[in-house]
C-alpha cells in the first residue's frame, strides 16, 4: 500500500503534513523514475489556485530539474487541461499541484502518465520507493534539466473540447448559464469555453482566490446553496460547478435543483450510447445503479472498477469504453483523453440540451431512482481483511444474497438492491453504500446491516 | 543540528560549493528556509528578489532556494537568469529586504552558491553570514501557516536596467570596443546595451556558455589572450572582460595591455571624477600608486579591510565616489553602491569621449610598481592566531602599522601585508616597492618573522 499517495496523489496540510522539503523528495524521487523510462524526460508543471502553489511548484521543479528532467511550467490551470496538453504535446509526464476539493489548508501532488491519464498505483509506489530509501538519480552538473515557461496549454485545451463537441448546434441555443468556478483553476477555463459556445454567463466565484472567499471547493449541496439560488432567479437554463482543480462538474437545473454525481453520469452515459450496440461504459462499484439502467437499455454493457478514477481510465483504455466516470461528477470521454473533464462534461451536456430542446429537469426525471445510504463504521485497519472475509463468508449462503463481488471490499447484490463496504486506504474505517429503490429498503438494510458488521469487527 | 551540511559553503562574503558535492537542492531549501526566517525575524521584511547566473545548476538550486524562501512566508520575486547587474538593480527598484543572487562568481562551472545583497546594493557582512549558517545548521526555521506562505512574482529585470544606462550615458563619438563575456552572464545584458548606446561592437564569447568551454570564467591575464588579440586586430580603443556573473571586469588598453584594478580605479578617479573628487575607498591590498595620484588631486583615500561587503558599506557611509578592490571589484556610486561591472566599461567610455589622447596614454601617466603575493602553509586552527601574534610583534617593531585587516606595515620603499586566507589553510604575504630589489629585500625581511610565528605558534599550541 502507498504510504504517500492517496486515491488522487500526495495530499496534506501545508507545512504540516506537506513541506516543501518533502516535495522536493517527491521530485527528486519523480524524476529518478522517469529517466528509467526517458534518456531525457519532459515534465509539464502546473498548479491550481490556492496560496501554496509556489512553494511545492518550485519544490518539485527542483527535484526534477536535478535529476535530469527537463520542466515547463504551464502555470494556473484546470488539471484536465495539463493532463490534456501532457497527451498532445507528447510530454513523458505532467506534475499537477492541487488538492482538488479539499479545504484552502491542504495542497498536493498529483501525477500524470505520459498518456494523460493519472499515474497508475504502481508508478505511484515506484516512486514512493525511491523516496524512502532516497536513491536518487542525480544529475551531474552538465546535465541538470532546463525550466521554461509556456502559456498555450489552456488555448490547445479549449481547441481540443470545441472539435469533440457540436459547436454550431450550442451556438444556436444561446444558452443561459450561471458558472460557479468556486475561485478554483476552472475560472481560467470555463468562462471562456462557455462564450466561445456562444453562452450568456451569469458568472459566480469566477477569480481564482486560494483562500476559496465564495464557497468550500468541494461541489456539495450545502456548497452550491449561491448557484441553486441563482439559476431560477435569472432564469437560467443550467448551473454549472466546478471544484478547485476543475475535473469535477455538478450541475443545478432550470428550476434550481441540485443534480448528483450519479445522476448526470447516467444521463450523459444514456445519451453517448444511444443507439450504439454493445457499448462499455466504466465506472467503480460505488456508483448507482441507475447508471446500468439506462447503459444496459441501449444495448451497453458497464463495467465495474475498484474506487479512483486512474483505475476507471485504464480500464476503459483496456476495455476500448466510449464513456466513463464516477458518482462524484468526475466524468471521462475517451474522445478527447482518458481523465476527469468538468469543462468537457459541461460542453457535452449543453450539446445534449441543445439536441434534445427540453430542459435539464425533464431529462433527469427520466433516469431512474435509486434511494442510496452511506455510513462510516470504525475498524482497526488490521482487522479489515478479516472482518471483509468473514461478512463474505457469512453471506455467501444467504437466500437474500444473489452474489458477492469482490472488486472493491465486498459487494453483496440483494433481491433487493446491493451493500458495499470498503476499506478506507487512510483512515481505520469502513464505508459502507446500501441502496434499494425505496427509501424503507434502504433505511431497513442499513440498520440490519450495521448490527451484522458491527458483530462480526467486535468478533474479529 | 543538520550534520551533513558542510560549514565550509559558508564563506566570508558568500556561500559556494561543489555541486552535488557540498551543495545540492536540499541545501538549497534550507539555506531559503534561513534566508527567510532571516528576512522576517531580523530584518522585518516581506520580500526577497533572486535570481541567478547561467551555470548549468544554478535553476535547480535557484527553485529550491525560492522554494524555501516562501515556505517561511515571505514573497519572492524572481528576475530569472540574469546578470548580475539586472537582478541587482531590480532588487533595488523593488525595494527588496534582501536581494539573493545564485552564482560562484568566477568559479569553474562545477561550482555553484549564493550572495546575498540588501536592497539598497550593500553587501551581506560576514556576521549575518554567520547568523544564515546557524539557522541553516541549527535547522532553525520559523516556517509560515498556509495562509501566510509566500508567493513567487517574476519579474523583469532586462528592459528597466538597459533603459537605465541608455538615459544615464550620452557619448558624442562613436567608439570601437571588444567585449569579451567570457560565456558568462554578462552575455545577457552587456552586447545589448553596447549595441544600443551605438558602439562598435567586437564581441568575443558572447553567447552564454555554462560550462564555461571557450574561456575560463576568471579574467586572469593568462585567459584573456583572445580579448587581447581582438583588441589589437580590430583597433579597438579598449577591450573588456567580465568574470561569470558580471560582478568584476577587466580593462585592456588599445595597444592590448591589461590594466590591473588599480590602475583601472586611479584613471576613473583622475579622468572621471576629477570634477567632483570626494572619497575614494581602498582595501588594504591596494597599491600605494592610488593615494600617491589620487590625493595630489584633491581626493581623500580611506583604507578599508579586504572584501566587497565592506567596500559597499563604507562606500554608503562615506558617500564616496569610488571604491576599489585589489581583486577587481570596483564600484561607482554614481551609478550603484554594488560591484556591477557593467559600468566600468561605460565609465570609461565617457573618459575617452572627453579626451583626445588613447587609453594606453593615459594609462602610461600611471606609474605601476612591483608587486608580489607569497603564500606561506599554516594550518587552520591556528592561521589567525599567527597573524594575532605578528600583529604584536611587528606594531613594536616598526612605526607605520596598520592592523584593521592583517597586518600591514609601510615603508618609505613600499609595503607588506600579512593576512590569513579566509578560505584556505594559507597566510598570504603581499608586498609592493618603488623598485624590484627592494621588493625582494622587503619580502625577505618579512619572511622571516612569519615563518617563525608560524613554527612558534605550532609549537606552543601542540605542547
Amino acid at each position: 500500500m502507498t504510504r504517500l499517495f492517496g486515491t488522487n496523489g500526495i495530499r496534506g496540510v501545508i507545512n504540516q503534513d506537506l513541506t516543501g522539503e518533502l516535495a522536493l523528495g517527491i521530485g527528486s524521487a519523480w524524476g529518478s523514475y522517469l529517466k528509467t523510462t526517458a534518456q531525457r524526460p519532459r515534465v509539464l508543471i502546473g498548479t491550481d489556485a490556492r496560496l501554496s502553489n509556489a512553494m511545492l511548484r518550485s519544490a518539485v521543479t527542483a527535484g526534477l530539474l536535478a535529476t535530469g528532467c527537463d520542466v515547463v511550467d504551464v502555470g494556473l490551470v484546470p488539471t484536465p487541461t495539463l493532463q490534456y496538453a501532457v497527451k498532445q504535446r507528447h510530454y513523458d509526464s505532467g506534475v499537477i499541484i492541487t488538492a482538488s476539493h479539499n479545504p484552502p489548508q491542504f495542497n498536493g501532488i498529483k501525477g500524470v502518465a505520459l498518456d494523460g491519464t493519472e499515474f497508475s498505483k504502481d508508478t505511484e509506489e515506484e516512486i514512493e520507493a525511491r523516496y524512502f530509501s532516497q536513491h536518487y538519480a542525480r544529475a551531474y552538473w552538465t546535465n541538470v534539466g532546463t525550466y521554461t515557461s509556456w502559456d498555450g496549454a489552456i488555448d490547445l485545451y479549449i481547441k481540443g473540447i470545441l472539435s469533440a463537441v457540436d459547436i454550431a448546434l450550442i451556438k444556436k441555443q444561446r444558452f443561459h448559464v450561471v458558472l460557479d468556478c468556486g475561485n478554483g483553476a476552472g475560472s481560467l477555463v470555463a468562462p471562456l469555453l462557455l462564450k466561445k459556445l456562444g453562452c450568456i454567463v451569469t458568472p459566480l466565484f469566477c477569480t481564482p482566490d486560494g483562500t476559496f472567499p465564495g464557497r468550500n471547493s468541494e461541489p456539495t449541496p450545502e456548497n452550491l446553496a449561491t448557484l441553486m439560488k441563482t439559476v431560477p432567479e435569472q432564469k437560467a437554463m443550467l448551473g454549472f460547478a466546478q471544484d478547485g482543480d476543475a475535473d469535477r462538474a455538478i450541475f443545478v437545473d432550470e428550476n434550481g435543483t441540485y443534480v448528483s454525481g450519479d445522476q448526470s453520469l447516467s444521463l450523459i452515459g444514456k445519451y453517448i450510447t444511444r443507439g450504439i450496440n454493445g457499448s462499455v461504459v466504466v465506472t467503480p462499484v460505488t456508483t448507482s445503479t441507475c447508471l446500468e439502467d439506462v447503459i444496459k437499455a441501449n444495448n451497453g454493457r458497464v463495467i465495474y472498477t475498484k474506487v479512483g478514477s486512474p483505475v476507471v481510465a485504464r480500464v476503459m483504455i483496456a476495455q476500448h469504453a466510449i464513456f466513463g466516470g464516477e458518482e462524484n461528477g468526475g466524468l471521462i470521454f475517451p474522445r478527447l483523453q482518458y481523465c476527469r473533464d468538468s469543462a468537457m462534461t459541461c460542453a457535452k451536456l449543453l450539446e445534449i440540451l441543445a439536441r434534445e430542446q427540453r430542459p435539464l429537469s425533464e431529462l433527469v426525471a427520466e433516469i431512474p431512482h435509486y434511494e442510496m445510504h452511506k455510513m462510516k463504521m470504525s475498524c482497526p485497519n488490521e482487522k479489515k481483511e478479516q472482518v471483509m472475509n468473514t461478512l463474505a463468508e457469512e453471506m455467501k449462503d444467504s437466500k437474500d444474497v444473489v452474489r458477492i463481488d469482490r472488486t472493491d471490499g465486498v459487494k453483496l447484490f440483494l433481491t433487493n438492491g446491493w451493500v458495499l463496504m470498503r476499506p478506507s486506504g487512510t483512515e481505520p474505517i469502513f464505508r459502507v453504500y446500501i441502496e434499494t429503490k425505496n427509501k424503507q429498503d434502504t433505511e431497513q438494510l442499513a440498520e440490519a446491516y450495521k448490527g451484522i458488521v458491527e458483530r462480526i469487527i467486535e468478533h474479529a | 543540528m543538520n550534520e551533513q551540511i558542510s560549514r565550509q559553503i559558508f564563506r566570508a562574503y558568500d556561500i559556494r560549493g561543489l555541486y552535488n558535492k557540498d551543495i545540492s537542492p536540499e541545501v538549497f531549501y534550507k539555506i531559503g528556509c534561513a534566508a527567510g526566517t532571516y528576512v522576517r525575524q531580523i530584518l522585518n521584511g516581506t520580500q526577497i528578489v533572486v535570481g541567478s547566473d547561467i551555470r548549468q545548476s544554478s535553476q535547480p538550486l535557484t527553485h529550491a532556494l525560492m522554494a524555501g524562501i516562501t515556505a517561511t512566508g515571505v514573497q519572492v520575486k524572481h528576475t530569472g537568469t540574469t546578470s548580475f547587474g539586472q537582478t541587482l538593480y531590480a532588487g533595488g527598484i523593488q525595494h527588496a529586504d534582501l536581494i539573493a543572487f545564485v552564482t560562484a562568481s568566477h568559479l569553474p562551472p562545477e561550482w555553484n552558491g549564493v550572495k546575498f545583497y540588501y536592497g539598497d546594493g550593500v553587501g551581506f557582512p560576514e556576521a549575518e553570514l554567520i547568523r544564515i549558517r546557524d539557522l541553516v545548521l541549527g535547522d532553525k526555521f520559523s516556517l509560515a501557516d498556509w495562509q501566510t506562505i509566500g508567493s513567487i512574482q517574476p519579474i523583469d529585470a532586462h528592459d528597466a536596467y538597459k533603459a537605465f544606462f541608455l538615459s544615464k550615458i550620452t557619448l558624442k563619438k562613436k567608439h570601437t570596443v571588444t567585449l569579451d563575456c567570457g560565456g558568462g552572464s554578462m552575455a545577457l545584458s552587456a552586447p545589448e546595451i553596447f549595441t544600443d548606446l551605438k558602439f562598435t561592437m567586437n564581441p568575443v564569447f558572447c553567447e552564454p556558455d555554462p560550462t564555461f568551454s571557450k574561456r575560463p570564467s576568471d579574467p586572469k591575464p593568462k585567459n584573456l589572450t583572445t580579448l587581447v588579440n581582438s583588441v589589437r586586430k580590430h583597433g579597438s580603443e579598449f577591450g573588456v572582460a567580465f568574470d561569470g556573473d558580471g560582478d568584476r571586469a577587466v580593462i585592456v588598453d588599445d595597444t592590448g595591455a591589461i590594466l590591473s584594478a588599480d590602475q583601472t580605479g586611479i584613471l576613473l578617479a583622475k579622468y572621471g571624477l576629477a570634477k567632483n573628487k570626494g572619497t575614494v575607498i581602498v582595501n588594504v591590498e591596494c597599491s600605494k600608486a592610488v593615494k600617491e595620484q589620487l590625493e595630489p588631486l584633491g581626493f581623500r583615500i580611506k583604507q578599508i579591510p579586504v572584501g566587497h561587503t565592506f567596500l559597499t558599506l563604507e562606500a554608503k557611509q562615506e558617500h564616496a565616489v569610488l571604491g576599489i578592490e585589489s581583486s577587481g571589484h570596483l564600484i561607482l556610486p554614481e551609478y550603484f553602491l554594488f560591484d556591477d561591472a557593467l559600468v566600468v566599461p561605460l565609465k570609461i567610455a565617457q573618459i575617452l569621449d572627453t579626451m583626445k589622447q588613447p587609453l594606453s596614454e593615459l594609462a602610461a601617466g600611471i606609474p605601476m610598481y612591483p608587486t608580489k603575493k607569497e603564500e606561506i602553509d599554516c594550518p587552520d586552527e591556528i592561521k589567525f592566531d599567527v597573524v594575532e601574534s605578528l600583529k604584536r610583534r611587528l606594531s613594536s617593531e616598526y612605526e607605520q602599522v596598520n592592523t584593521m585587516d592583517g597586518v600591514r606595515v609601510d615603508l618609505p620603499e613600499g609595503w607588506v601585508l600579512i593576512r590569513a586566507s579566509n578560505t584556505s589553510p594559507i597566510i598570504r604575504l603581499t608586498a609592493e616597492a618603488k623598485d624590484e630589489t627592494s621588493l625582494k629585500r622587503l619580502l625577505t625581511q618579512f619572511m622571516r618573522p612569519t615563518t617563525e610565528t608560524v613554527e612558534h605558534v605550532k609549537e606552543t599550541t601542540t605542547r
